[in-house]
């Protein structure tokens, strides 16, 4: 365990002298001071006049919710898109000669130096996105003095979304020694195939006639990380304190996840460097 | 005590497709005793990398065995008791050579006073105490160097592998290097040394072994692997009348330039002969030396007459 921890440890310092994270970070920070402001300078009396008159509690969560997911819903998404970038190289660097026989010669086992830097990496995207979600947060909070704390759980969606992507980074660095293939394939999910398969899954297996074709689609969208329904339903609910309503693209992602970071270990500990 | 024990380790590296082999250490026997400098010789591309890859684990064999300190390599704990210095390796720009240490030295089980103090003590060591809050990236080749050292050593380990360690070192430096490495022999450290540079080897290694295309082609003291056992050279208080009066079927003399002679026999007995002919003929004999070579011409003659063999 200790060793995780040495790695991981290891790994947020890594990130914090990149420069590309300095940058991430300067533009969550932006994005914060441009919210700030605007809430600062905006005339929003007639918004929380409505709110206040109706009397309800509930009026005034819907305003507030909506509002913030307003903010986090596009951000979040390029947010991923960013911290998949900034952190795609961290593997193949790992794995460069000289740096990962130094590592192996060290009383560190496979599993825990790939976990570690796996693990590293994540929590430092967390951090990043819950200074993001609680600045957002914060700032709407403090302008409608409405205290809902159910929304700074869309950091853990969000970052889980990343994790899960991330691992296929992590498995495709290990295999080709390169971050280009995971990246294409984390993207490649992300922004195409998962929210291809949502759209069938909701819209398009009507008008499928063939049973072995929905079958396949189907067999793919259980397959294939959820990261459209973590991004978009998962959000949505936990925002407007729904909470979860529907588990199942939690588990099907999660045991994407797990399986994909078996396989990875496994690789990892037959591999000569 | 045995450190390093061998036993028909080989690697054979195969291309993605299985088209291509190549053997990069051929079915290796050696034994190393604790306490002992081991260097290990060898043209590039012989496999000594390759075989202190496979020791530490960083590659796998594809057939046989090894034990370091009576434990198989298999078990990544016993690698709290090693020490590595790779040949290129590379250490985070952004860190300080304290911070090295520091890390490196937290991932070996250390901790708190006792690393720091151990920091301290490895700087001081390798002469880069006043450099400990510079980060590495302002580091010379050889202070990257001396740095690699004092990572080596951050666990106090009883086995040491050292990959080119005065790779880009100035003399004073390796004299430097030379000293440690001797002292830490005097604390019974086990050092395994592959290095191109053979006078270096020859001045301090107890054994070395030759390496070519994975196979080890000589293994014995710098004494043993240099000496020309049958080769003379001698020196006379008078001139020989004739040298043919004193060469026969097992012994050829000839003359050196500085006046000596250069005697070739079969063995030790006809050497006494010749003694007692020109004892014989009140021939003052002043010296008697056996000859040697340098570790660099026994290891190129040997690696010129493999090349011959091979490609015969």
């Amino acid at each position: 365990m200790n060793n995780i921890f040495q790695i991981i440890q290891f790994t947020i310092r890594e990130a914090l002298a990149r420069k590309v994270f300095i940058s991430f970070g300067s533009i969550i920070l932006f994005i914060l001071v441009v919210t700030l402001l605007f809430f600062w300078l905006a005339d929003l009396t007639t918004l929380t006049s409505v709110a206040n008159q109706s009397g309800q509690n509930i009026m005034m969560r819907e305003i507030v919710s909506s509002l913030e997911l307003l903010i986090i819903n596009p951000l979040a998404n390029l947010g991923l898109l960013l911290a998949i970038f900034s952190s795609a190289s961290f593997i193949p660097v790992m794995l460069e000669k000289g740096n990962i026989d130094l590592l192996l010669s060290k009383p560190i086992s496979r599993a825990q130096l790939l976990l570690g830097k796996y693990f590293g990496v994540v929590l430092f995207v967390f951090l990043n996105i819950f200074l993001f979600v609680f600045g957002v947060w914060l700032i709407i909070s403090i302008k409608f003095s409405y205290w809902d704390a159910s929304f700074l759980t869309l950091a853990f969606v969000i970052t889980f979304a990343f994790a899960v992507l991330y691992a296929l980074i992590l498995l495709f660095g290990v295999i080709t020694k390169n971050s280009i293939l995971g990246m294409m394939i984390a993207y490649l999910i992300f922004l195409i195939i998962s929210p291809l398969l949502l759209w069938y899954k909701e819209k398009l297996n009507e008008f499928v006639t063939s049973e072995i074709v929905d079958t396949i689609l189907d067999g793919f969208y259980y397959m294939v990380p959820q990261t459209a329904e973590l991004m978009g339903m998962i959000m949505n609910d936990l925002a407007m304190g729904n909470g979860i309503t529907n588990f199942q693209p939690i588990i099907t992602s999660f045991l994407f996840l797990i399986s994909t970071l078996v396989f990875s270990v496994f690789l990892f500990r037959r591999k000569d460097f | 005590m045995i450190a390093i024990e061998t036993n028909s380790l080989s690697k054979v590296y195969t291309s993605s497709f299985g088209k291509k082999k190549v053997n990069a250490l051929n079915e290796l026997d050696l034994v190393i005793d604790k306490g002992t400098i081991f260097g290990l010789l060898g043209p590039n591309g012989a496999g000594k990398t390759t075989l202190v890859k496979l020791l530490l684990q960083i590659i796998y064999p594809s057939l046989g065995s090894a034990k370091l300190m009576d434990e198989d390599i298999g078990n990544y704990k016993l690698k709290k008791r090693i020490g590595y210095l790779p040949e290129d390796h590379k250490y985070p720009p952004y860190l300080t050579g304290g911070d090295v240490l520091k890390f490196f030295g937290k991932l070996s089980g250390l901790n708190g006073i006792t690393l720091d103090k151990r920091i301290d003590e490895l700087l001081e060591l390798v002469n880069l105490s006043k450099w400990k809050k510079a980060k590495v990236k302002t580091y010379s080749k050889g202070m990257m160097q001396r740095l690699g050292l004092a990572q080596s050593l951050i666990n106090d380990p009883e086995l040491i592998f050292l990959d080119e360690p005065t790779d880009g070192v100035d003399p004073i430096g390796r004299k430097e290097i030379r000293d440690i490495l001797l002292e830490l022999k005097s604390r019974s450290k086990t050092i395994f040394l592959n290095s191109h540079l053979l006078s270096e080897v020859e001045l301090i290694t107890d054994r070395v072994g030759i390496l070519n295309k994975g196979k080890l082609l000589r293994e014995g003291t710098v004494k043993e692997l240099t000496e020309r056992k049958e080769e003379y050279k001698l020196t006379l208080g008078d001139e020989l009348p004739g040298l043919s009066k004193y060469a026969y079927d097992n012994l050829i003399i000839t003359k050196n330039h500085d006046g000596s002679y250069a005697v070739k026999v079969d063995d030790i007995r006809t050497m006494n002969i010749l003694v007692d002919k020109l004892r014989g003929d009140s021939i003052l004999i002043k010296e008697i030396v056996l000859q040697k070579n340098t570790l660099e011409e026994m290891f190129i003659s040997l690696i010129n007459q493999e090349e011959k063999g091979g490609n015969e």
